[in-house]
């Protein structure tokens, strides 16, 4: 009773007219509800993709709508080495077998081609900063692991470290010979 | 009338009530989220009621990712931390044992790794079903025979270690013919 008093104003003097008026009709809009407890149904047992495919959603936009920040940057840069390390190490190893000549002699060939230093410390940047790059990320994740540098701002200051660390690590291995 | 409603639907409003007295705790030992009745409510709420109060959580989680991956997980890590000191050691200190361990962390690694990224990009709802399949097998196929192929490398030829080096050991100017010609 008090609810449908208050429905029909607060402090209202004219809520006893109007109820008196509209009891009826209020009246018949609340509808006796019967509640029970039931099993719960348990859910499809299916991915969020395989429930978007079978309701026939559209994806919804990604990347595009999110702000570039350093930590998903370089963790996309982390994969991307990654990717690309597989790549030599596939191309590595699919040369060998296939190349009519062992490897050592396309590796002299290139020796007395005299390329120049600035190109083989650009294609030696190339095997490095990728591998330097993994590495020192790779101990970064793994620290992570054992729920080590976990907060944001050790987040980022693990992650500018290890980005400098990581360059100066290419660079020097770069120039090395 | 509307008295005898309310009164009518007194003891379902008493379960109600007893609602927001239930807590749902996550138990993570368990996997379970159980619905707890915290103390002093009444035995009529709703949660003494159900008939199934455990809900697995375990089941739930399944559908956020792609299967079971808890005990791969600790010998990814461990590969991945082998590989830490075997990239430096291999190129190093090049020789058979270490180029074979290389061969296989490395292989073992990548796998892993590319498994997810195709796994992640190469889904059913962006490349079709087929296509994604056919990028996990392709995977598994150039996975193996990479790893025979770099372990028959360091059994016949001079070995990832070595090969390393000797590119390495390129400085693209003359100082390189000199070195070779001895």
């Amino acid at each position: 009773m008090s609810l449908i008093f208050r429905l029909a104003g607060p402090g209202s003097r004219l809520g006893p007219q109007i109820l008196r008026q509209n009891c009826t009709r209020m009246l018949n809009a609340v509808r006796p509800v019967t509640m029970k407890c039931e099993p719960a149904v348990p859910d499809k047992n299916e991915s969020h993709d395989e429930r978007n495919m079978r309701i026939g959603r559209p994806q919804s936009p990604h990347l595009s709508i999110y702000k570039p920040q350093l930590t998903a940057l370089l963790s996309i840069t982390h994969r991307a080495t990654g990717m690309a390390l597989s790549a030599y190490v596939i191309a590595l190893g699919y040369s060998a077998v296939s190349l009519q000549l062992p490897l050592d002699h396309y590796i002299e060939q290139l020796k007395l081609m005299q390329i120049g230093a600035g190109p083989v410390f650009a294609l030696k940047f190339l095997v490095a900063f990728p591998l330097s790059y993994h590495f020192f990320n790779g101990i970064r994740h793994l620290l992570w692991d054992t729920a080590r540098f976990l907060s944001i701002k050790e987040v980022y200051a693990t992650g500018y470290a290890m980005l400098a660390v990581s360059t100066v690590g290419a660079i020097v291995l770069s120039g090395m010979s | 009338m509307a008295l005898s409603l309310l009164a009518r639907n007194i003891p379902k409003l008493r379960g109600f009530a007893a609602l927001p007295r239930c807590t749902f705790r996550i138990q993570k030992a368990q996997n379970f989220t159980q619905l707890v009745v915290s103390k002093n409510t009444n035995s009529l709420s709703l949660a003494n009621k159900c008939k199934i109060q455990f809900v697995n959580v375990g089941q739930q989680a399944k559908r956020n990712m792609s299967g079971d991956h808890g005990k791969i997980w600790t010998i990814e890590k461990i590969i991945s931390f082998l590989l830490l000191g075997l990239v430096p050691a291999t190129f190093l200190y090049p020789n058979n044992i270490l180029d074979n361990a290389f061969a296989v962390a490395c292989v073992l690694h990548f796998h892993w790794g590319l498994e997810a990224c195709v796994i992640d990009y190469a889904r059913p709802i962006v490349v079709g079903p087929i296509l994604s399949k056919i990028a996990i097998a392709l995977l598994y196929v150039v996975s193996a025979t990479t790893l025979g192929a770099l372990i028959y490398f360091n059994q016949t030829q001079i070995g990832i270690g070595c090969a390393l080096r000797d590119f390495w050991s390129i400085t693209g100017t003359a100082a390189d013919n000199q070195k070779s010609a001895k």
